[in-house]
């Protein structure tokens, strides 16, 4: 993305942002960026009817600038698209003032972008990583075992499942080669789908994981079918295939995968491996009951407030999920956490829910915290505080409906962990 | 048949048959025969000799054969023959009647023939069982009625020629002759002995050319009948009544098939197919018009054909055979014909056959890689003789050129190349075998901690557990698989285990360490009541897979081991011991369950095949099935059990089921197939009491129930609890290692799960926690 004009106040946060999106990564920024109610202007083709004196009509479409007041986003992860409704906010003469319009986003097209609370800490990160031009690690995956392989792109803010290949395999029995003919059948439908996803003549690193040695036949089918001749472009593929051993063939062993020294080393994803480092050290935390590892929003909240997320280790995980809510008080109680913490002096770092790391983090309720020292029993603390408001957690969908009202990451739901 | 045979005759073949008459004439005679020679030789010769007439015995002996065994006959032709003149007549005679010989042949022949023309006895059922037209739809059988005018008697060529009128006297006298023959007393003591041999001995005399060539306009007939089966039934020809013969159309394929010789004397007024064959087909036929008839109405209707034509027999036969044979393609078309149900009360069949049955039970083999439960089973199988030596043979031989010469016998149970390769289990093998009191199935795992997945499928088909310790290597183990599978065992709910003490005889310093045994032993035991298991479900045997002591058979009393004989009984006896029947008529009355461990190809017969233990209920062919989560139907084509097959099949049992009626999409390992009237359904989240191996956070996990492997993890934990139940906290922060909880359990697909279910939950590689669902709501 690339940001072609601004003129944001830093201290009221007010003004307009023209962006151009230039790859489909980019509508995952605009994504996150766009609120409801925040202003967007960009090109539209709207149908307008015209009736003339005598009473006949004409349908048209015209090309034109609108500027809507965003009410609904929907986001495609698979087609990499972005879909705003909103209401006409500015009139001109092909469209009244409060007509309803979807402007479809779209790549080389650029877009005005106002906030209608006023840039906050939280948007100018995020817009400030959406214009960041470097470090575009990319990575083709294929987690799979016999039966299950899933294609996924992985990019730095999101990993992409494109395709998923579930076949039924027969089980080995005396006398009988049924199951290496489907394991055949199954590698040749994987790779051909693999085919159809990865662009050859731009090749980008391709892992392969799974339990066992699928993975390696898996390989060793790839360069059999290079050898053939039947793709000769296949071998700048392969020279940049790595196989990983993976715990399973689920789509959520991948995070493992992407952790281990063996992949990390050959992917330049920073910024991954760092999230990936604290969420496992939070886990690790857990795991061994220390008090300084708490998750939750209501004990996050409590441990903020108590200062002890601070300087010397604090840090606070927190997904970008979180930021969506439909409401704007709810992203504001969050933003006001984040302001709180980088006051403190402690790390933020906003996952990324389309990631593995940030999946394993929304299965938690989407925000943990690891303390700069120990709060024994902090759940207990909260939990006298406001019994009813106990939280429900009910994250693995990242619904995260709470009492007082608040919803968070209820628009990408198709996206979900689960 | 015969006759058919025999009204084919023309000249050269009588000539022929003559030759052959002659020779056997001349040579053979019955002990009957000699037995008669014996008695009248003297009796002749004593009154020759009173005549003074010199004879050989030869000479007598060829008289009374001339004469029928009749000695005043002989006697007189042998005193004459002594005169030149009277001999020369007698050489006369008998060369006319040489001559005459092919006649009698012949004329003997059709004797017999309508002496014996009783029916065989006739099974037609049984001869036309599974024959396609048997299955004809009552409303389109045909009305058979076999018509005598149809079959005429055999006649003779020119019918008025005296020699033809001689013949058919005489053939008809014969007959009589032997029909009554048993009855008519005899008149002296050496006719008896002649009246026994009439039949053939008239024949010789008999002038006839017999009734063997029949008028050419039956051309047909001419036909010697393809192989006819040795007692082939005769079932009336289908022809309906036919008033001019010479008219008639030569019958068609269909009638040949049905053969063509009504039986002499055997003509009901009306014999349908249907009492031919004694099937169940409703005994109305032809209650409508047959689709021809209607058909053929229409056309005349419509285009104004003469009614002439529909009157005409020719035409009219010519529909009904037509008719006939559309229908019997027509009843044999649908390729797939639906399986009826027989309707077997199968929980009454169970109790009834409870107390003959062979006890049976399935067992999985556990333990930690390359301890030997590969090669422990091969052996097992080996030594009681379900797998040939030979076949080990030969995978000795392949696995030494391939370097592997120890895993021969773990070929018998790792069949797949990948497994042959890498010389180790992947994926459950299943094997039959039997012992005099029980038929064991061997569910043989998987050692590897990455095919842990497939153990645990495994482990849910088992009724018990074989544990498999490397004596040497017993710490690997503990800290790998050996753990990790005994707390699934546990964690599939299976309670009785036998514990074999592997490699025993590769013991260092000496093989057969006793000592080695019981350190061994007690930290196995000390384990395995640690993890829950009752001390009185526990066996511990010796014993050497790769040398096969102390497997199936007691190790030599001279050898190191000669210790274990006395105090361990072999692992093959502790398996038995260790067997206890735990179905009740109760689970089988229930409405059927069984995961699908396997899909596959049956055979050509049998496209689709699936395989698991049924969990609960019965089944048997023709049961109509549900295949969740996807609720699509089928029918059970047929089951097998150990690889035969039967009727019906039983919950505790390891069962293939054939269906039809499915598209094999439809089905995936892990899928349940359930009583169509009760299906189970079909669930994204539930509630599971687990115990928990390592600190639980809610998180992605793989969830396996039993064959079924999906993503999935905690969304919430509800609770700790103790072991009584009793609810110690809500909501926790984290379930600790070794805690109780109940947790609310997400998969991504819908799966189909049942409260009583056990569930394992797997995370990095490594079991995390198990337990049973306590509710699917």
């Amino acid at each position: 993305m690339r940001l072609l004009k601004q003129n944001i106040e830093k201290k009221t946060g007010a003004g307009t942002a023209t962006l151009l999106p230039e790859e489909p990564e980019d509508m995952w920024h605009a994504y996150n960026l766009i609120r409801p109610n925040d202003l967007l202007r960009a090109s539209a083709v709207r149908k307008v009817v015209t009736e003339s004196g005598s009473g006949s009509r004409s349908n048209e479409r015209v090309h034109t600038m609108l500027t809507i007041r965003v009410t609904k986003l929907d986001f495609d992860p698979q087609a990499a698209q972005l879909h705003v409704s909103g209401r006409v906010a500015e009139e001109n003469k092909v469209v009244k003032l409060g007509a309803f319009h979807t402007l479809d986003l779209e790549l080389q097209r650029n877009f005005v972008l106002e906030k209608s609370e006023g840039w906050d800490s939280v948007a100018l990160d995020m817009l400030k990583e959406a214009i960041n031009q470097d470090a575009k690690a990319q990575l083709w995956a294929v987690i799979m075992k016999e039966g299950l392989a899933n294609i996924c792109l992985v990019t730095d803010h999101q990993t992409i499942l494109r395709q998923r290949i579930e076949t039924t395999l027969p089980r080995k029995r005396a006398g009988s080669t049924d199951h290496d003919k489907q394991l055949q059948k199954f590698f040749q439908i994987t790779f051909d789908s693999l085919l159809r996803q990865i662009d050859l003549a731009n090749p980008i690193p391709l892992l392969l994981a799974s339990p066992a040695f699928t993975a390696t036949q898996f390989q060793q089918f790839m360069k059999n079918q290079a050898a053939s001749g039947n793709a000769k472009q296949l071998n700048g593929i392969l020279a940049k295939t790595t196989v990983a051993q993976a715990a399973s063939g689920h789509l959520h062993s991948l995070s493992e995968v992407l952790a281990s020294p063996a992949v990390t080393s050959k992917l330049s994803d920073t910024k991954f491996a760092r999230e990936t480092q604290l969420v496992d050290r939070f886990f690790e935390l857990m795991r061994k009951e220390d008090a300084r590892a708490w998750y939750g929003p209501r004990e996050c909240e409590h441990a903020v407030a108590q200062g002890a997320v601070g300087k010397g280790g604090g840090v606070l995980l927190i997904s970008n999920g979180l930021f969506r809510s439909q409401e704007m008080e709810v992203r504001k109680r969050w933003v006001l956490l984040v302001d709180d913490v980088k006051g403190q002096g402690g790390e933020v770092r906003v996952l990324s829910s389309m990631h593995e790391s940030g999946r394993r983090l929304e299965s938690l309720g989407g925000i943990a915290v690891i303390l700069t020292y120990p709060i024994e029993d902090l759940d207990e603390l909260v939990g006298d505080g406001d019994e009813e408001d106990a939280p429900e957690m009910d994250q693995m969908n990242g619904d995260i409906a709470r009492p007082n009202g608040v919803e968070g990451c209820v628009e990408h739901e198709d996206i979900d962990f689960l | 048949m015969q006759r058919v045979k025999n009204l084919g005759y023309d000249e050269d073949e009588l000539y022929d048959n003559h030759d052959e008459y002659e020779q056997e004439d001349a040579t053979a005679y019955t002990a009957e025969d000699k037995e008669n020679f014996a008695t009248l030789t003297p009796v002749i010769r004593a009154e020759l000799d009173e005549a003074g007439v010199q004879v050989s015995d030869k000479d007598i002996e060829d008289a009374l054969w001339h004469y029928y065994w009749d000695v005043g006959k002989s006697v007189s032709y042998l005193k004459n023959s002594r005169t030149p003149r009277l001999q020369q007549q007698s050489t006369e005679k008998s060369d006319k009647a040489k001559a005459k010989s092919k006649f009698d042949e012949a004329a003997e022949r059709s004797a017999e023939k309508a002496v014996r023309t009783t029916m065989p006895p006739m099974f037609a059922a049984d001869w036309f069982r599974n024959v396609s037209w048997t299955l004809v739809p009552s409303h389109v059988e045909g009305d058979l009625i076999p018509n005598e005018p149809v079959r005429p008697m055999p006649k003779l060529l020119g019918g008025s020629s005296k020699l033809a009128k001689l013949a058919e006297e005489r053939r008809k006298k014969a007959a009589t002759a032997a029909a009554s023959q048993s009855e008519s007393p005899a008149p002296n003591g050496s006719l008896s002995a002649l009246e026994r041999l009439s039949k053939p001995r008239d024949a010789k005399e008999n002038e006839a050319p017999g009734p063997k060539v029949e008028p050419k306009k039956y051309p047909i007939r001419k036909k010697r009948d393809p192989t006819p089966p040795p007692r082939e039934p005769t079932p009336p020809p289908p022809e309906p009544e036919e008033e001019k013969p010479d008219l008639r159309a030569s019958p068609t394929a269909f009638g040949l098939a049905l053969s063509t010789s009504p039986p002499c004397g055997l003509h009901p007024a009306s014999m349908t197919l249907k009492d031919l064959l004694g099937s169940e087909v409703a005994d109305d036929p032809f209650q409508g018009p047959s689709p021809d008839d209607t058909v053929l109405r229409a056309q005349q209707y419509s285009k104004g054909t003469p009614n002439k034509r529909r009157q005409s027999g020719v035409n009219g036969l010519a529909k009904k055979t037509e008719a006939l044979k559309l229908n019997g393609t027509a009843a044999s078309a649908p390729a797939q014909p639906k399986v009826r149900s027989r309707g077997l009360d199968v929980p009454k069949l169970w109790a009834e056959e409870k107390s003959r049955r062979k006890a049976s039970a399935a067992f999985v083999v556990i333990g930690h890689v390359d301890h030997g439960k590969s090669t422990l089973m091969g052996r097992l199988l080996l030594d009681t003789g379900a797998v040939a030596q030979r076949d080990v043979d030969k995978y000795q031989k392949q696995a030494t050129e391939m370097g592997k010469s120890s895993f021969a016998l773990a070929w018998v149970m790792d069949t797949g190349t990948e497994e042959r390769e890498r010389g180790v289990t992947v994926d459950i093998a299943q094997h039959h075998f039997s012992t005099n009191s029980v038929d064991f199935t061997i569910l043989d795992a998987p050692g590897h901690r990455d095919f842990v997945p497939n153990m645990i499928g495994g482990a849910s088909m088992a009724d018990m557990a074989v544990l498999v310790v490397d004596a040497n290597q017993l710490e690997s183990g503990m800290k790998g698989q050996t753990r990790e599978h005994v707390l699934l065992a546990k964690a599939v709910g299976l309670k009785r285990i036998v514990v074999a003490v592997n490699k025993l005889d590769s013991t260092t310093p000496d093989a057969w360490s006793r000592s080695q045994f019981d350190g061994v032993k007690g930290e196995v035991l000390k384990f395995l009541r640690e993890s829950g298991f009752a001390e009185q479900f526990v066996t511990v045997v010796p014993c050497s897979g790769l040398s096969g002591d102390n497997v199936a058979k007691a190790p030599k009393v001279s050898g190191p081991a000669a210790w274990v004989a006395n105090t361990h009984p072999t692992l093959l006896k502790a398996l038995e011991k260790s067997v206890i029947p735990d179905i009740d008529g109760a689970t089988i009355r229930r409405p059927l369950r069984l995961q699908i461990a396997d899909v596959f190809r049956g055979g050509v017969t049998n496209p689709v095949s699936v395989s698991g233990r049924i969990s609960a209920g019965n089944a048997q062919t023709g049961d109509s099935v549900v295949v969740q989560p996807s609720g699509e139907t089928a029918t059970i084509k047929a089951l097998e059990v150990n690889a035969e097959p039967c009727d019906y099949a039983f919950a505790g049992q390891i069962c293939t089921l054939h269906l039809t009626d499915i598209d094999p999409i439809h089905l995936r390992t892990g899928d349940v197939v359930c009583a169509a009237s009760h299906p189970v359904p079909v669930v994204k989240t539930f509630t599971a009491k687990i115990e928990a191996l390592k600190s639980l956070l809610p998180q992605a996990m793989d969830v396996h129930l039993g064959r079924l492997h999906v993503a999935g993890g905690i969304k919430q934990l509800v609770s700790t609890v103790d072991s009584e139940g009793e609810v110690l906290k809500k909501k926790p922060r984290i379930v600790k290692a070794g805690q109780k909880a109940i947790v609310k359990v997400g998969v991504e697909d819908g799966v189909v799960v049942e409260v009583g279910d056990r569930v394992v939950l797997r995370a990095e590689g490594a079991t995390v926690g198990f337990g049973v669902v306590d509710g699917t709501a």
